[in-house]
């Protein structure tokens, strides 16, 4: 039995880059102090900061609400609200939507739950017939909106999501396969006199630790996984990227640091058009239509 | 050692004393994407299991 390097009490968890083992106290103490330290070091979160926590149930929202609840004392007067998108994805949804009802409420956290339905008429099921390998591209485009409007709704100033280092290096490596340089180094959480700041406090936290994180404070549940994942270049670059971790440790850090390297070369530099109005529905956008309008005229709506 | 799978079927694997990260190996599973836990208890993945150990493994799901 392994002992952890702390206390040496029985290890619950080994952490690959740098390598060590932690006992179930020590980890969530590891978790929580990088949490903090990636915050921190991107200035992610200010005294009176009205945080839209984006909570769709699933485990990596879960940790986030965990988290930030047991950090907020730190922060003066920072208010945390959670938000939940219901897209209505048949067998998926529901599950996950109840799971972040409960932990909100046994965290005592402000929460509502905006659905796809009410904002838009339909659900993405509905949405989706006939185009499901664009669900995540059309999933993403009204969910973002959907937080959006949400988060403006209750007086917002960040909005905060789970998307942690698995996420964040498949990005990277998905822009680059696309040639997409402006989302490559674009920074949701540059203050923006056009959009609400988005921040990723996990964002250097690997996914597997979220899911040692959650069982080991008993916030673990086996729920489902979104039926439209396999449609996605996403789950073979996931496939991919997990592979070369397990050989090469440290690579979805790396990349990570590619990314925030190249934005610093480009800071200043005009990589995307400018921002402006959409002139139908006056979002901001970095074309004639944003993205939403785009979506709408292509669904024939 | 009996195993318990992430889709929650069961096999049965040689009980010669390894690191659950070997048995993952054998199986064709991917340590990094995986919780893996000995006797009902999370165990990091260098700790050895062996004889009538049984093993469950979790698939760390995505999305979230």
């Amino acid at each position: 039995m392994k002992g952890c390097d702390c206390c040496g009490e029985p290890a619950i968890a080994r952490v690959r880059e740098p390598n060590r083992h932690f006992c179930a106290t020590h980890f969530t103490g590891f978790f929580e102090d990088r949490v903090g330290r990636t915050i921190r070091d991107d200035n992610m979160i200010k005294p009176g900061d009205r945080i839209a926590l984006a909570l769709s149930g699933g485990k990596d929202s879960r940790a986030l609400i965990l988290v930030l609840s047991h950090l907020l004392p730190v922060w003066e007067n920072v208010h945390l609200v959670a938000i939940t998108i219901d897209e209505g994805i048949e067998g998926y949804r529901d599950e996950t939507v109840r799971a972040a009802r409960e932990l909100t409420a046994i965290l005592g956290i402000e929460h509502h739950t905006v659905s796809f339905e009410d904002l838009f008429g339909n659900n993405l099921d509905t949405l989706l017939v006939g185009r499901e390998r664009e669900a995540c591209t059309v999933c993403g485009i009204i969910r973002k909106k959907a937080l959006t409007v949400a988060a403006e709704q209750y007086s917002a100033t960040k909005i905060a999501t789970g998307h942690n280092l698995d996420d964040e290096a498949q990005s990277v490596l998905m822009n680059t396969l696309r040639g997409d340089l402006p989302r490559f180094v674009r920074d949701a959480a540059q203050e923006n006199p056009y959009f609400i700041p988005r921040i990723k406090p996990l964002s250097l936290t690997p996914e597997k630790e979220i899911a040692i994180y959650l069982m080991v404070n008993n916030a673990w549940n086996v729920l489902p996984e979104c039926p439209y994942t396999r449609f996605a270049l996403r789950a073979e670059v996931r496939g991919m990227l997990t592979k070369l971790e397990y050989r090469y440790p440290g690579t979805m850090l790396h990349l990570i640091e590619t990314k925030k390297k190249i934005g610093r070369y480009c800071a200043g530099a005009q990589v995307s058009e400018p921002i402006r109005r959409c002139r139908e529905c006056g979002d901001p956008c970095s074309a004639d239509l944003c993205q939403v309008c785009q979506l709408r005229h292509s669904l024939g709506r | 050692m009996n195993i318990i799978l992430p889709d929650n079927s069961g096999r049965t694997v040689d009980p010669a004393p390894r690191t659950i990260e070997q048995v993952l190996m054998e199986l064709g599973i991917n340590p990094i994407e995986v919780i893996v836990s000995v006797n009902g208890k999370l165990v990091p993945e260098d700790v050895i299991v062996s004889g009538n150990d049984e093993i469950r493994i979790v698939r760390v799901a995505h999305g979230g």
